[in-house]
């Protein structure tokens, strides 16, 4: 109880410090929302009368204080480009940059761990150089490269779907989830290949280990080593590993979901970045911050049902 | 551990045949066709407010020309036509116009267009509303005063105003409407079904229009920020037209498919000059950037040859404001233009910034070109990429900038728009041009009694702006337009706007 | 046998990475081509003998341009993981160390960073020092290495808090700082240059992301980064583009990880 308390109040620090500096950098950067959305019709007269409307003109703290409040009220505030209220337009993305960085997190999982165990076993045979290569090769070519790849060979020559026309997730789900799909592949490459060298180091060092020696010597299977105790002490590590691969997807999502097409949260924090639109960028870093600290915790979650040490406020 | 996976990396791929297969087929070229449906592709976002009145990026209304119309309208040959006025008399020279309102027009909400309706519209856009709101268009500040008589509407003017009737194709909108900026409601041939943000916008055939129906059923304007994706979009068949294509990306589409049609951009890019400032505040140095610059040679360098070089502050579909012979006042001349900056006291040329908008390849392109092209006469120039709500801030409103290249436009078909930036009274004068001849002349043109008079005004402005090198003037861009083969009927205008209603397949 | 293939690795990312940073050094004073010389009767010549790369669509010879670029990149690589790491080393290491107010500070401001947007944090940066200075993107994409690097430290130290030889080193009397550097620091090089390695990478990809969106180098001036994208939208026009520019960040990043690789096998051998 005291855990999860304490979590909590992690949780709504870490959004408090986020939107704050978020809400300083908008100040600090140039360009306000005001002259982003007259553009080239700006004149001085116009500029002033839509500050005045958006409220502008109101110190920086006040301004921090009011999308405070309305924030925990649950009012979100409207956005100024799209003049829409933010959660109408962030709730459909947020589903899909979900749907994306749930799949791609389950892939990244599904392969990457069986995968670095697998080639531990390739230790010291020809086949660990091409591994090794193989993966270096993975993390090595950048995402938008292999996006616009795959969206060449099976979008346009196989047409398994059509890039620029992501289906509506509600009434064409099966579509959308194949054009997620390839997204979500293309995320989890060079992220798959990390985890997998991650692990394999862990598990190495682990293998050096005196315990592993000592049961090794004394006619234990290897193998039955690896699986039943090195593979339980590197999995913290590679916990910890997966739940910040978690945060980050997010953030790598910007790229793909611009190559593929897919109109997700990424997209519009960007967009809405460029546009000095900051009740939207607010809110969505707000959630980006929900997300990391939550990926965080669940990643200790588990640690500490793995790891009893843990549980002894030790290290995570 | 093999065999597990195996069988994993079997399961996914069961999983995605079993995906791909169950989805039904989603939309094809032929599909729509047959629906009579159209899909577009615009690289901008309609991320504005959808009422016309309040509108200002060029790619909203653009889009939006198809669902409003003004008591008049323009037409593709650079004229106006009644509209929801049927009848327009322009009478005292210029000081008073009567319109006829259309009987039965509609709006897309089904009500008929009302006088009140009519009144709101142009009330709100003047300022003249009792809610003591701002103006909206400026210009309508000239109107003294607005009467409405069964059918007939009289506005009489402070001053005469020979431009005026370019403004009343400013939107009609219903009275009584509040939703105007989310799910907006005109008289156009199309109406506004849906917007979902950076994704795409819907339009559908408004059936009890006035005029000449539309042949297309639906409109879907898909949004694709990144330019590889436009390409793609048609390449896929998730498209059927995208405007505004550059040569390369037209170069890797199938020419069996598509075919191009091109107009131009309607706008002046140049390599605008900050006049206020060292070295550009020199009219020599200026005219010294004028020679050393190849405005055919950025055309055949970065566009292909697509283009029209320019040599003011005009482009060639305003005909009558248009004077061609500016075009070569200077002709790329590097000896010339060395011999001026030794005149200036650059024997030795200078360095300078060229502050570009990242977020538009053209611009990035060109400024590539003058870069090398200034090496020529000794002028080192740096490219300083911005993005787009900085330039907005810091060039187009603090005029914190050396030189800067951008496209302007007009949203009317006035010559007034493209040259009262450059008197020193304007609000968006950020090229901080400082000339008393050129001020007197404005003040001359915008209260002269006839419309030959005027031109020849405006005509004297233009070549004002040209002798006097205010910028280095460069292009009008071509507008390159990709179309599927079956589609047709494609109109340009002399604006920045696609007109969807001309459109049909050809089955 | 085992000593073979360790070193295998390392050479055969030296020889690359070497070959790399040569021809980088030897561009900043010679390169075939002038990189930024334009040429309208060259426009997108595909690699040719005299153009082993082919040209741009404004006939520029893009081996010459690669060659620049790849200078460009690789010290704005080395720059930021150099800040991050060590600015995230540190970071991790007293966190990590003494745990308790000091971690938990640190730690949610290091989560707030991780959810802030990267590009807001370049938007911010290049309104400080102002647009146009190279040095913004260093200094940009260095903040954004910091919090990958402390939360590793932070976890090794971590985890070493404890171990006996840091504790009777501490019953000793040793200072906490050079307890820091001297006996921990070279235990948590193991987790350290797989991240050196990853973040120098990531450095190379996030510098070309920041090109993509208009906010890194300054054209004509071009990085690996830059040129990618530039060549994206034509991939079907100029696939030799794409692939060339593509090919060679690919090889860095390759020749960087296999060095890790390589050291990383060392260690273990010397461990």
């Amino acid at each position: 109880m005291k855990y999860a308390l304490k979590r909590i109040f992690m949780l709504v620090l870490t959004m408090v410090i986020v939107s704050f500096l978020t809400f300083l950098a908008f100040e600090l950067i140039s360009g306000d929302p005001a002259e982003a959305m007259l553009g080239t019709e700006a004149t001085p007269e116009r500029l002033a009368a839509l500050r005045e409307e958006l409220g502008l003109n109101r110190p920086f703290l006040v301004r921090y204080a009011s999308w405070l409040a309305g924030f925990v009220s649950g009012d979100l505030g409207v956005s100024l480009r799209y003049r829409q209220p933010v959660w109408d337009l962030i709730a459909p993305k947020l589903e899909i940059t979900l749907c994306l960085c749930l799949a791609s997190f389950v892939l990244i999982t599904a392969v990457s761990i069986p995968l670095a165990i697998w080639s531990y076993r390739w230790t010291g045979t020809v086949f660990e150089a091409v591994r090794t290569a193989f993966n270096q090769l993975c993390m090595a070519v950048p995402p938008f490269f292999t996006g616009i790849l795959m969206t060449y060979l099976f979008g346009i020559v196989l047409r398994l779907f059509v890039p620029g026309d992501f289906p509506d997730l509600h009434t064409r789900f099966g579509e959308a989830m194949v054009h997620l799909f390839f997204a979500a592949v293309c995320l989890g490459i060079p992220r798959t290949a990390m985890t997998v060298r991650m692990m394999r180091s862990t598990v190495i060092s682990e293998m050096q280990k005196a315990y592993v020696r000592t049961a090794i010597s004394r006619g234990n299977d290897r193998h039955a080593v690896l699986t039943r105790h090195v593979l339980k002490n590197s999995l913290t590590s590679a916990i910890t590993f997966l739940g910040q691969t978690m945060a980050e997807l997010i953030g790598g999502s910007v790229v793909v979901e611009q190559v593929f097409g897919i109109p997700g949260l990424g997209r519009l924090l960007v967009y809405s970045i460029s546009t000095r639109d900051y009740p939207v960028v607010q809110t969505v870093v707000v959630i980006l911050a929900f997300w990391v600290v939550l990926a965080g915790t669940l990643a200790d979650l588990i640690n500490q049902q793995v790891d009893p040490r843990l549980r002894l406020g030790g290290a995570a | 551990m093999k065999k597990k996976i195996l069988a994993v990396i079997l399961v996914l791929g069961m999983l995605t045949a079993l995906l791909a297969g169950c989805g039904g087929k989603s939309e094809t070229p032929e599909k729509r066709a047959e629906a009579n449906a159209i899909a577009i592709g615009i690289a901008q976002d309609l991320d504005d407010s959808l009422d016309p009145h309040v509108a200002v990026a060029a790619g909203t209304k653009e889009v939006m020309f198809n669902v409003f119309e003004g008591l008049v309208k323009p037409t593709s040959d650079g004229n106006l036509v009644p509209a929801v006025a049927s009848d327009v008399s322009v009478e005292d020279g210029g000081l008073t116009y009567v319109f006829t309102l259309r009987q039965g027009v509609k709006f897309h909400n089904g009500k008929t267009v009302e006088m009140q309706d009519v009144l709101f519209s142009i009330r709100r856009c003047a300022g003249m509303l009792d809610d003591g709101s701002e103006p909206l268009m400026p210009a309508l500040t000239v109107i003294s005063d607005i009467q409405g008589e069964g059918d007939k509407l009289t506005i009489t003017l402070s001053e005469p105003n020979l431009e005026f009737l370019a403004y009343m194709t400013l939107a009609i909108l219903p009275a009584d409407y509040d939703q105007q900026a989310t799910a907006p409601v005109g008289t156009g041939p199309f109406k506004f079904v849906s917007r979902t943000a950076q994704d795409s916008v819907v339009l559908e055939r408004f059936d009890d229009y006035w005029g000449t129906p539309a042949k297309l059923q639906k409109v879907t304007f898909k949004i694709i920020e990144e330019d590889s994706g436009l390409v793609r979009g048609l390449q896929s068949g998730a498209l059927d037209l995208v405007s505004h294509m550059t040569s390369t990306q037209i170069s890797q589409l199938d020419k069996n498919a598509f075919h191009v049609e091109e107009g131009s951009m309607n706008l002046v890019q140049a390599l605008y000059l900050n006049n206020s400032a060292p070295p550009f505040d020199n009219v020599l140095v200026r005219q010294a950037l004028c020679y050393a610059i190849d405005k055919q040679g950025i055309i055949d360098m970065a566009f292909d040859g697509y283009g029209i070089p320019l040599g003011t502050s005009m482009f060639p579909s305003f005909a009558k404001y248009y004077d061609d012979s500016l075009t070569d006042f200077y002709p790329h001349d590097v000896a010339k233009a060395k011999e001026l900056l030794r005149q200036a006291g650059y024997p030795d040329g200078f360095e300078m910034t060229i502050t570009v908008p990242s977020n538009y390849q053209p611009h990035v392109d060109t400024a590539q070109v003058i870069v090398e092209q200034l090496k020529e006469v000794g002028v080192t120039a740096t490219i300083v990429p911005v993005e787009w709500s900085s330039w907005l801030s810091d060039v187009y409103g603090k005029s914190e900038f050396q030189s800067t290249i951008t496209g302007l436009t007009s949203d009317n078909m006035t010559a007034r728009k493209l040259l009262e930036r450059f008197n020193t009274q304007a609000g968006n004068n950020f090229t901080k041009y400082d000339s008393a001849e050129y001020d007197a002349l404005f003040a001359k043109a915008i209260s002269a009694a006839d419309d030959a008079e005027q031109t020849a005004i405006y005509r004297q402005m233009e070549r004002q702006l040209t002798e006097n090198a205010a910028n280095v003037y460069i292009q009008d861009m071509a507008d390159l337009v990709v179309v599927r083969n079956g589609v047709q009927g494609l109109t340009f205008y002399p604006l920045y706007v696609l007109d969807v209603s001309t459109l049909y397949w050809d089955k | 046998m085992k000593k073979k293939t360790i070193n295998g690795y390392l050479l055969v990312g030296l020889i690359i990475t070497g070959v790399l940073l040569l021809t980088a050094l030897v561009g900043t004073f010679y390169t075939p081509f002038d990189p930024n010389a334009m040429n309208a009767a060259e426009k997108f010549q595909a690699p040719t003998l005299t153009h082993i790369f082919g040209t741009d669509n404004f006939g520029r010879d893009i081996f010459s341009r690669v060659i620049k670029g790849s200078g460009t990149t690789m010290a704005i690589a080395l720059a930021t993981v150099a800040i991050g790491a060590v600015l995230g080393t540190l970071i991790g290491a007293v966190t990590g160390y003494f745990g308790g107010v000091v971690d938990e500070a640190l730690m949610r401001l290091n989560d707030a960073l991780t959810a802030f947007p990267s590009i807001l944090l370049a938007l911010l940066v290049i309104s400080i020092v102002g647009p146009g200075n190279k040095y913004n993107v260093v200094l940009a994409l260095g903040i954004v290495f910091i919090p990958s690097f402390a939360r590793v430290t932070r976890t090794a130290f971590a985890g070493l808090r404890d171990v006996n030889y840091i504790t009777s080193a501490r019953l000793m009397g040793a200072k906490n700082g050079r307890i820091m550097l001297l006996h921990m620091l070279p235990n948590t090089a193991r987790v350290l240059l797989p991240a050196i390695t990853i973040g120098f990478n990531n450095a190379v990809l996030a510098e070309a992301s920041m090109s993509f969106l208009g906010i890194g180098v300054t054209p004509p001036d071009a990085s690996l980064g830059y040129l990618l994208s530039e060549a994206q939208d034509k991939l079907s026009r100029a696939p030799w583009y794409a692939l060339c520019t593509g090919g060679v960040i690919a090889l860095l990043v390759f020749g960087a990880g296999l060095i890790g690789e390589g050291l990383q096998k060392m260690d273990r051998e010397v461990a």
